[in-house]
């Protein structure tokens, strides 16, 4: 019975893939507005430290975080690779650099993993769940809380 | 039927009457001030009647009460019942100010609430305080009498009222189409038996325009039972309105009418669209009205039967057909003064109504948001502009460069163009001074006559927003501290009555307002104890600042010199704020003062804010622009010349030890101080930050550029000495940098 539910329930989500420092993550195509290859970011002095600075798309000015700070990963220069991707966060669009966007998956939601709750540290806090493909462990992240609730709120004010 | 169901008509309304209101406010303390103007009286009067108008049609019930009973005050006003005293006026600004009240309700979709009953009270008895007043419909015109009577009851007994006048046809055109237009079937059944009785009358006196308003007001404002009883049948929609009407009017009137002549004129609106419609010719030779003004009275008419508020609908008619009518005859009668801007607002009541009034429309209405996206779109023209001008000066194609140097006047000519179509006299901030100041002095009772100087000087529309509240601050300080009581300035040998010159000018590319006032000045040496017992500074600082630097003191937060807190004053925050705020518009004040003779307060502030002109300079690798209006020079500097003085490097520009900051070490991180300090000349910035000057050193001096302010966007809004960002000629970004607020962050 619960595997019939399942199935009559069993969307298909589309996941645009990137790699970070060796782990595969998936964030959900609906938010992803563009990908951008890696173009210089001009930094804004006095900026919170997640915020690597601001860069121009077509006249908008939009700042970009720094993705590897913000799981905990060590810095890394830009390579031929590099990519900023362009999301939307609630009303905020924001562009996350990654090391490369690699591309779209289908997955069906009952592929999805909850992920193991190993700790409650800094970047466990935005991982949607997992799932396995290819022997690969593909890691969905949630972008929405990229960003803390204080961290948004401030963006609200 | 939900409250705000027509939010196009509603946003309509709030334009107009928001136009209105602002006008009321002027109007009303120029009326103290002549209180026998008759014009006046006559603008503030069809003003209140507008809002009312328009209010009732959205069926704003507490709006349309408070102003009907305002009118109703005003009609005795200009009737010669009542004289205008400083009490009434009271009263009446607080009927305002409830209005306004309301009016900002609405604005948030909140139903507005009624106006307290004690101010309507008072004001109905203002408006009763004739006896002819104690019943709204009770004719103010005596000659009229009758035929107001008759009108304003909508009773058919408006054939002997009518008996005893004669109107000339001119006359008569106003009133149909006036009548008409307010869409009261009864009136018009009244007045198709009106004109049969007419002519047979025709002896009596004529109406004047005086009396023809009050008639009308009362046609619309007192027989709102009546007629909205009999109008739903009228209302209801154009073609069933043929039935009805035809029915109501009795149609023996109609052939009547048509076929006399003097009553000619009356028939195509005694008849309704309906029967103009099918014998245009008719009207033809009525006289002044020709087929497209009728055409477009008639379009009104509909548009209004065709509402379901039945008895709203009659006023926001009204509102919209006097321009028309105030169009169409000559008006040998000279027909009241039009109120003010009336005309032009009107057709915009309704998208239908601009085509309304073929006649004299040369204004459009645009949606500021869509200025504003054009104004971004020229911006990014003049980005890429730049950058082909860039490209274009390396180049050596004499097409191109030729090209190029076209694209560059054009662009500049667009951008002037663009930027003259936000701009909007100052006057729309002015307007609401005479008030301010009115209410103040009487409040303080002190005499202040304030005088306005420049009104129509154009600057940006977001600037004459922003300048709004720190102006009224600078003016109501000008009343509370300034200007002296009465006795005190007498004592002085100052003419009893103080005076407040608030001007404004255009100076090159930026708008010079002054504050003038002829009161007790500011004693620098007051300023500096004040300092030290604030705790501001210690006695030594004090006493070595000059006077223009006192005075900058009374910007400073937390600083006042009175000592009682009052109401208005002497909180010591307003002064700071308006600091902020004009330093956030690129501007900047400037005080002088004389003790005892008065104080100047100069704002100067840039045309718009949409484009301002920067040094673009260089810190380390990136691109920071500085805005011009802060620069006040640039050399080259030995640095082996400079001092330090208490820890901080200063140097000397003209015999004056300057604070002297590296920008290198406040914008970027890795800052190789060793090299950026080894170096022996540096590239310094002299900016002015309200009396204060600094030194900034900067790695490389690129030019001036005018940019297009781009905000840092919501995450990073609001960093700490970061005022935008722009993007540079050759496509890369530059932040913007806010030169009070990086020495707040990083100098202190």
């Amino acid at each position: 019975m619960a595997e019939v539910k399942k199935q009559e329930n069993d969307q298909v989500l589309q996941w645009v893939t990137f790699q970070l420092e060796n782990e595969t993550y998936g964030v959900d195509v609906m938010v992803v507005k563009e990908v951008l290859k890696f173009q210089d970011i001009a930094p804004v002095p006095g900026a919170p430290g997640y915020v690597m600075g601001i860069i121009n798309i077509r006249g908008t000015v939009i700042s970009v975080i720094n993705t590897r700070c913000r799981f905990g990963l060590p810095d890394r220069d830009p390579d031929d690779n590099t990519r900023i991707v362009i999301i939307e966060i609630g009303q905020h669009i924001v562009g996350i650099v990654v090391d490369s966007v690699a591309e779209v998956v289908y997955l069906k939601r009952s592929e999805i993993e909850t992920p193991p709750q190993v700790n409650k540290d800094e970047s466990a806090r935005f991982i949607q769940g997992v799932c396995h493909r290819d022997d690969q462990l593909l890691i969905l992240v949630e972008l929405d809380k990229l960003l803390t609730e204080e961290e948004l709120a401030e963006l609200d004010h | 039927m939900s409250f705000f169901d027509d939010e196009e008509i509603l946003e309509d309304f709030l334009v107009e009457a928001g136009e209105i209101l602002e006008q009321l406010s002027e109007q009303l303390v120029q009326l103290e001030k002549q209180p026998d103007d008759k014009n006046l009286l006559n603008a503030i009067f069809r003003g209140f009647h507008t809002v009312k108008g328009g209010a009732g049609f959205l069926q704003l019930t507490p709006m349309v009460d408070c102003c009907h009973v305002t009118e109703n005050l005003f009609d005795n006003l200009r009737n010669g019942k009542r004289q205008v005293t400083s009490e009434l006026m009271d009263i009446v600004l607080q009927a305002l100010d409830a209005v306004n009240n309301m009016f900002a309700q609405i604005k948030e979709r909140i139903p507005p609430e009624p106006a307290s009953d004690e101010l309507l009270q008072a004001l109905q008895v203002l408006a009763n305080g004739d006896d002819l007043g104690s019943v709204p419909a009770d004719p103010n015109v005596s000659e009229t009498a009758s035929a107001a009577r008759g009108a304003a009851d909508v009773a058919i007994v408006a054939a002997d009222g009518s008996a005893s006048d004669d109107m000339t046809d001119e006359e008569f055109d106003q009133l149909l189409a006036a009548l008409d237009s307010a869409d009261f079937e009864a009136e018009a059944e009244n007045r198709a038996s009106e004109p049969p009785a007419t002519p047979a009358a025709g002896d009596a006196e004529e109406i004047s325009d005086d009396e023809f308003e009050a008639l009308l007001d009362q046609l619309q404002g007192a027989p709102a039972e009546p007629s909205a009883e009999k109008e739903p049948s009228a209302n209801k929609e154009p073609s069933a309105n043929k039935e009805p009407s035809a029915e109501k009017e009795p149609s023996a009137n109609k052939e009547p009418s048509a076929s006399k002549e003097p009553s000619a004129s009356k028939e195509p609106s005694a008849n309704k669209k309906p029967s103009a419609n099918e014998k245009p010719s008719a009207q033809q030779n009525s006289d002044e009205i020709t087929d497209d003004e009728f055409e477009a009275l008639l379009d009104q008419l509909q548009d209004g039967s065709s509402s379901d508020a039945p008895p709203a609908a009659a006023p926001a008619e009204t509102s919209k057909a006097r321009p028309v009518l105030k169009a169409v005859p000559d008006s040998a009668a000279a027909q009241t003064p039009p109120p003010g801007a009336k005309p032009e607002p009107k057709p915009e009541v309704r998208a239908a109504a601009a085509d309304q009034a073929p006649v004299a429309e040369t204004t459009v209405r645009v949606d500021t948001r869509r200025l504003d996206d054009i104004m971004n779109m020229v911006g990014e023209l003049v980005l890429v502009r730049n950058r082909l001008v860039r490209i274009g000066s390396t180049a050596a194609d004499e097409m191109l460069s030729k090209a190029v140097a076209n694209l560059d006047v054009v662009t500049a000519d667009l951008q002037t163009s663009v930027m003259k179509t936000r701009m909007q006299p100052i006057k729309k901030v002015f307007g609401r001074f005479p008030r301010v100041v009115r209410d103040l002095a009487r409040s303080l009772k002190k005499d202040v006559v304030l005088e306005l100087l420049g009104e129509e000087t154009d600057l940006d529309k977001n600037l004459v927003e922003a300048l709004a509240d720190p102006l009224v601050h600078l003016v109501r300080n000008a009343v509370d501290h300034g200007i002296e009581l009465p006795d005190k300035r007498q004592a002085a040998g100052k003419p009893r009555q103080g005076t407040i010159l608030l001007s404004a000018e255009q100076e090159g590319d930026h708008i010079l307002l002054t504050i003038n006032d002829d009161g007790n000045g500011m004693d620098p040496d007051m300023l500096r104890g004040k300092a030290v017992e604030k705790g501001i500074m210690d006695k030594d600082a004090a006493d070595r600042l000059s006077n223009s630097e006192c005075f900058d003191l009374i910007f400073a937060p937390g600083f006042s010199t009175k000592t009682e807190v009052s109401d208005v004053s002497g909180r010591g925050v307003g002064m700071d704020v308006v600091k902020t705020k004009i330093t956030q518009l690129n501007g900047s004040v400037f005080i002088d003062s004389k003790p005892g003779r008065g104080t100047r307060i100069e704002i100067k502030v840039p045309l718009t804010l949409a484009i301002m002109p920067t040094l673009m300079i260089l810190v380390g690798e990136q691109a920071f622009a500085l805005p011009l209006a802060s620069v006040s020079e640039i050399f080259n500097l030995d640095l082996n010349g400079t001092h330090v003085v208490d820890g901080q490097q200063v140097v000397t520009v003209r015999d004056k030890a300057l604070p002297l900051f590296h920008l290198r070490r406040w914008l970027t991180q890795d800052a190789q101080r060793g090299d950026a300090e080894r170096k022996t000349d540096a590239n310094v910035v002299i900016v002015t930050v309200g009396a204060q000057r600094v030194g900034f050193v900067v790695d490389t001096l690129i030019g001036q550029e005018e940019v297009v302010i781009k905000p840092l966007g919501r995450m990073l809004h609001g960093t700490p000495g970061m005022a935008g960002a722009t993007i540079t000629g050759d496509g890369r970004i530059a932040v913007i940098l806010d030169v009070p607020g990086l020495l707040k962050r990083y100098a202190a």
